[in-house]
């Protein structure tokens, strides 16, 4: 075993005083085979096969943490979108389909279920359309289920009818879970190019390409990028911040594979991917937006920013890359502005405005997080904010996504605490103008040449 | 391809006994509907028992082709063995090491490498060991783990895949 002190305590004090952890294990569960016309029995082999495969996810998450002394955060399960699955029920309301979710991952003891899902970036189907409309009491009804929608690709354009009425599923979601400062939006997130093996909440979900079942691997890390970055100081170049990243990223990486394996080999199933993102969490040094400010900006929103996340996501992948051969999910740098402390204090100094959000999503790895709007948005700008996002997505070829919580009763500066992983969030203010026409509209945007790359 | 057998399957059932097949999995309002009617669920070969769950064609497959990153040799004497990487630190005193080497004697387990510091009276030691075939990893992390205290010192047991997978390419 050559290994050197140095080598050693690194890892120790990785996992001991620099957060390092599995973000998640997600076990993905193909749902297909529970199609049924009587919805109720399409139910049943819902709950029943979801639980055959997760009721030990917890234990096997437990025993590898155990065994080689990683924390692993999150157990979850992903399962195949709910549309495919509640279409041949030919039924108008799915929130039963939720409820099943709902009551397997009690069952399983997992804290969230992806899988409340739709593809309608070109239309949509009548199950689809059934889906939108139980979206709202389903995330109501239920307490672990999460909610995704693909509203744009860039093979097929976006969708704009789509946006708008999710725009209205938004608003309704935010209405009925009025007395939880909208928390039920905080389930709901809508993608262009959406991935099909994301194993992090609330957009995971497997895709038709997937095995029947898979494990599915997010890493964390940022407190162990920040801890590298911080010890490398102000005075080496951006090549030797990259570089620093990089061999960091291999690292995290490396854990991810690990108990990916490991997690496989226990549950006998296939491994999928390592989602090697760095993920924030509210946890003090936990935090995207520190790695920012130590690479050299004043405040994360300042001029720079966007630049500086450009390299942060470009290196993590590339150490990730070079560490693991099952790169996928979304793979970057997340910035849910709720969820890192660091982020919360740049909105609240005023540094971080939603434009400069917007800005950065064009570089970082998912898109609008956890991002915080008046209660009294209106669909139009809802709509407005959406498209921007995925206009961004479809021409750079990228996933990008929309998580954004009208906060009922509050306006702009007003905070509201939604506890956990979820952090406090201070209320952004979209602007006075809105796109009432473009709202109106509807149609589709069209998909993108992809030559003449300028 | 999951077969199922559902509350309407039992409840549309004829007569008093269901035979099932193999692999076939009842849910559990099935089961309930079943007994509420007195209807017995049984496969060809005797009770009905959950089945295990399929993991589905790629399974196997991806089951053998795991181990292709950093890992021990995969024959000779030292495949059999299981490295275990113990850190310990806290408040020098003596017999520290003593304790803790003690313990690893109780667990037949071999020290391979050993270093110690002591600074401004507080210790730190990273011990590299080997584990014979048979002794049990979990068995030995929870004795090493449980010793010293708040107050004393704290012991860290980590396999030595750890570090392999993190600090070798």
């Amino acid at each position: 075993m050559p290994f050197t002190d140095r080598e050693i305590l690194e890892t120790v004090r990785m996992i001991e005083l620099e957060t390092l952890d599995i973000r998640t294990i997600t076990l993905g569960i193909n749902l297909l085979d529970c199609a049924d016309p009587d919805p109720e029995s399409a139910c049943e082999k819902i709950y029943t096969k979801i639980v055959q495969h997760g009721r030990n996810l917890q234990e096997v998450g437990r025993g590898i943490s155990a065994d080689y002394g990683i924390p692993i955060v999150n157990k979850r399960i992903a399962t195949t979108p709910i549309s495919y699955v509640a279409a041949a029920s030919a039924t108008d309301d799915l929130v039963p389909f939720a409820r099943a979710l709902d009551a397997a991952a009690k069952a399983c003891g997992v804290d969230f279920i992806g899988g409340f899902t739709a593809y309608v970036h070109k239309g949509f189907t009548h199950a689809d359309d059934a889906l939108f409309r139980s979206i709202p009491r389903a995330l109501k009804e239920t307490q672990h289920v999460c909610s995704s929608v693909s509203l744009a690709t860039t093979k097929a354009g976006i969708n704009m009818s789509a946006i708008a009425r999710f725009s209205d599923v938004i608003l309704e979601t935010a209405r009925l879970t009025a007395d939880q400062g909208g928390l039920g939006c905080a389930k709901l997130v809508c993608f262009c190019n959406a991935v099909e093996d994301n194993p992090f909440v609330a957009g995971a979900h497997i895709g038709t390409g997937e095995p029947e079942t898979v494990v599915n691997v997010g890493v964390s890390g940022p407190g162990v990028v920040r801890a590298a970055i911080a010890k490398l100081g102000p005075e080496p170049d951006l090549l030797a911040v990259a570089e620093t990243v990089k061999r960091t990223a291999f690292k995290i990486t490396r854990m991810g594979e690990l108990v990916g394996r490991e997690a496989a080999r226990r549950l006998g199933t296939t491994f999928g991917i390592v989602d090697i993102s760095l993920a924030p969490t509210p946890a003090a040094g936990d935090s995207v937006s520190d790695i920012l400010e130590l690479i050299g900006v004043d405040r994360t929103g300042a001029p720079g920013t966007t630049a500086a996340l450009a390299l942060l996501t470009d290196a993590v992948k590339k150490g990730g890359a070079m560490a693991s051969s099952s790169v996928g999910g979304l793979s970057g740098a997340f910035i849910p502005v709720s969820e890192d402390a660091g982020m919360i204090e740049a909105v609240r100094v005023g540094a971080l405005s939603l434009a400069k959000l917007e800005a950065m999503t064009s570089v970082c790895s998912v898109g609008l997080d956890m991002v915080a709007v008046p209660g009294d948005t209106s669909a139009a700008t809802l709509t407005g904010i959406i498209a921007d996002e995925m206009a961004i997505g479809m021409v750079n070829a990228k996933t990008t996504a929309v998580r954004i919580i009208p906060v009922p009763g509050k306006g702009p500066g007003e905070t509201v605490e939604w506890g956990g992983l979820l952090g406090t969030a201070i209320v952004q203010d979209p602007g006075k103008f809105s796109c009432g026409i473009l709202h109106r509209r509807g149609g589709r945007i069209p998909a993108p040449i992809q030559s003449y790359k300028n | 391809m999951t077969r199922f057998l559902t509350s309407e399957d039992v409840r549309r059932a004829s007569g008093r006994v269901i035979e099932i097949e193999e692999g076939t999995i009842v849910t559990a309002q099935a089961q309930d509907t079943a007994r509420d009617a007195g209807i017995v669920i049984k496969t060809r070969s005797g009770s009905y028992s959950e089945p295990a769950p399929s993991r589905g064609p790629d399974a196997g497959q991806a089951q053998r082709s795991l181990p292709h990153l950093p890992e021990p040799p995969a024959e000779g004497e030292l495949a059999s063995y299981t490295g275990v990487v113990i850190t310990a630190a806290g408040r020098n005193r003596p017999g520290v090491l003593a304790e803790i080497t003690a313990a690893l004697a109780n667990s037949k387990a071999s020290v391979l490498d050993i270093s110690q510091k002591v600074v401004e009276g507080y210790f730190h030691i990273v011990l590299m060991v080997e584990l014979p075939p048979g002794s049990g990893f979990a068995q030995i992390k929870s004795t090493l783990e449980c010793m010293g205290g708040p107050d004393d010192y704290v012991v860290r047991v980590m396999h030595e895949r750890v570090f392999r997978f993190m600090h070798r390419v």
